[in-house]
């Protein structure tokens, strides 16, 4: 009932010390800002990586002369496993042909060579889920063990650089994001703080005349929530500055940049984040009220 | 309506009222009493739960203080008005908004806040000043601006620390004609009060208080 007179009570003391909170206003928008293109790095960081599974492969080298049912038998197996996407068979003379089709030009490398020393193999593809380090030492400790399979190679390294950018990118993100965001929540309990403070003499009072913990909450706590948001609209104002530069005008001078991507779900989630800090530094500054 | 019973508050170990025991029933209206510092204050302090006492035990209308939750205290205090000694007047409202605070903290509608408001101005003769701020109004003004404020809510206790203090007295006697119509509608009223004028010849109880003590009980 009293929440309509909370929102007079808060606009009219927004509006009274307009310039302080202009500036508060401004820095939630810096640091939500900042969130926003830390999520940015993070997300286009997130997509590439997840994008690389699909070049990835482990290499089946069979021993030279295995009878065809017992390679079949390998392949029959590996299809069966629950972490395999796709096997494919490369005959010895395939292989012999691919490698001819890479090195090109500088196929003299081969001349001489009368026998092809290249095995058959089979490459592996893995499911998305299962191109992590732990899976596929797994696997390949599976099929080291299967008879006829004299060597087993798959990008280690490649796996692992993936896995610790991925690691570091989201542990970097994770820091920043947390201080940024504590660092919003804090310009809006100093705020409110200040406002609180400013209007002690009147919230005794209210007590006295027998105002609930709500009632005097409430206009701080709608200030709170109308500094988060507006700083929230200023970010998300930013946001969509950067995103206009980026695709429309860096794009045409960097083609390459438009690999990126900028979700778009960044935009109205910008207000709603700004809002939830501005009442989380609002409930903070307020702390316990006391009545005696 | 409010009973203590050897109730004992010190500040800072020193007792600002000791061991003082006293009933006052439902519609009464008594006064309290003494020289300056005697600890009269202090009970109203208690009655209102600004302050805790730190031995004995006090009872609001079926409310024993030492049992009541925190959270319960803004019930009891809509049941309670108050007139205070620094008349805690909110000087950038006018005094329309100062009387309408009290109820808009119980949640009253703006059309119910404009019904009742204007009524109790009436009854203060103030009707004409809605619209004044509190420092463009003479004491006695903002004194019953402060009572219009105490009894907005339809309190059942009135309690009032020095409502006199510096009026003249013909406005001290109107303010003390104000108290009388209030209690005659049924509201129990307490007075802290060094003006004799105040209680003579009232036939009401005056408890007189010195160094936190009670010392005597007489009719005015």
């Amino acid at each position: 009932m009293y929440l309509l007179y909370s929102f007079r009570l808060a606009l009219q003391s927004l509006w009274r010390e307009k310039w302080i909170n202009l500036l508060s206003v401004l820095t939630i928008a810096a640091g939500l800002f900042m969130i926003t293109l830390t999520f940015f790095v993070v997300y286009n960081i997130d997509l590439a990586t997840k994008r690389l599974p699909a070049r990835f492969s482990v290499m089946l080298y069979l021993n030279d002369g295995l009878p065809e049912q017992e390679t079949g038998s390998i392949i029959a197996q590996m299809k069966k496993n629950n972490a395999v996407e796709q096997a494919r068979y490369i005959a010895k003379d395939k292989a012999l042909e691919e490698l001819k089709g890479v090195l090109k030009n500088a196929d003299y490398i081969l001349e001489g060579i009368d026998e092809n020393p290249l095995p058959a193999s089979i490459e592996i593809k893995l499911k998305k889920e299962s191109v992590n380090i732990a899976s596929v030492k797994k696997f390949v400790a599976e099929i080291k063990e299967i008879k006829g399979i004299a060597d087993v190679e798959y990008g280690e390294q490649f796996l692992n650089s993936i896995n610790s950018i991925k690691g570091m990118a989201k542990a970097g993100s994770l820091s920043l994001i947390i201080i940024m965001s504590a660092g919003v929540i804090f310009v809006c309990y100093s705020t409110i703080k200040i406002a609180f403070y400013r209007r002690k003499e009147e919230i005794e009072t209210f007590k006295l005349l027998g105002a609930t913990r709500g009632f005097i909450r409430a206009p701080f706590v709608i200030e709170g929530s109308v500094l988060g948001m507006f700083g929230g609209i200023a970010s998300m104002a930013a946001a969509f500055a950067f995103h206009y530069v980026l695709f429309y005008k860096v794009t045409a001078a960097i083609p390459i940049l438009t690999i990126l991507v900028f979700p778009l779900e960044t935009f109205p989630a910008l207000p709603v984040a700004g809002l939830l800090l501005g009442i989380g530094g609002a409930v903070i500054a307020l702390g316990r009220i006391r009545f005696s | 309506m409010i009973h203590f019973s050897n109730v004992t508050k010190f500040y800072e170990r020193q007792a600002a009222i000791k061991n003082i025991t006293f009933s006052i029933e439902k519609g009464e209206m008594v006064f309290m009493t003494g020289p300056s510092g005697a600890g009269e204050s202090t009970l109203l302090k208690i009655i209102y739960l600004s302050e805790k006492p730190d031995e004995g035990s006090v009872t609001i209308a079926e409310w024993d203080l030492s049992k009541l939750k925190e959270s319960s205290i803004p019930f009891l205090r809509r049941n309670i008005g108050v007139v205070f000694q620094d008349s805690r007047l909110l000087d950038n409202r006018n005094v329309f908004d100062n009387v309408a605070i009290a109820l808009r903290i119980r949640g009253m509608l703006d059309s119910e806040i404009q019904e009742w408001v204007m009524e109790i101005l009436k009854m203060v003769n103030l009707r004409h000043k809605a619209g004044s701020f509190p420092r463009a109004l003479s004491g006695g003004e903002q004194q019953r601006v402060v009572i219009a404020r105490a009894i907005v809510g339809e309190p059942t206790i009135l309690l009032a620390d020095e409502p006199t203090g510096n009026l003249d007295p013909d406005t001290a006697a109107g303010i003390a004609r104000l108290f009388k119509e209030i209690n005659a509608r049924g509201t129990t009223i307490v007075i802290a009060t060094h003006n004799r004028e105040l209680y003579r010849n009232t036939g009401r109880r005056v408890f007189r208080i010195d160094g936190g003590n009670m010392v005597g009980e007489e009719i005015g």
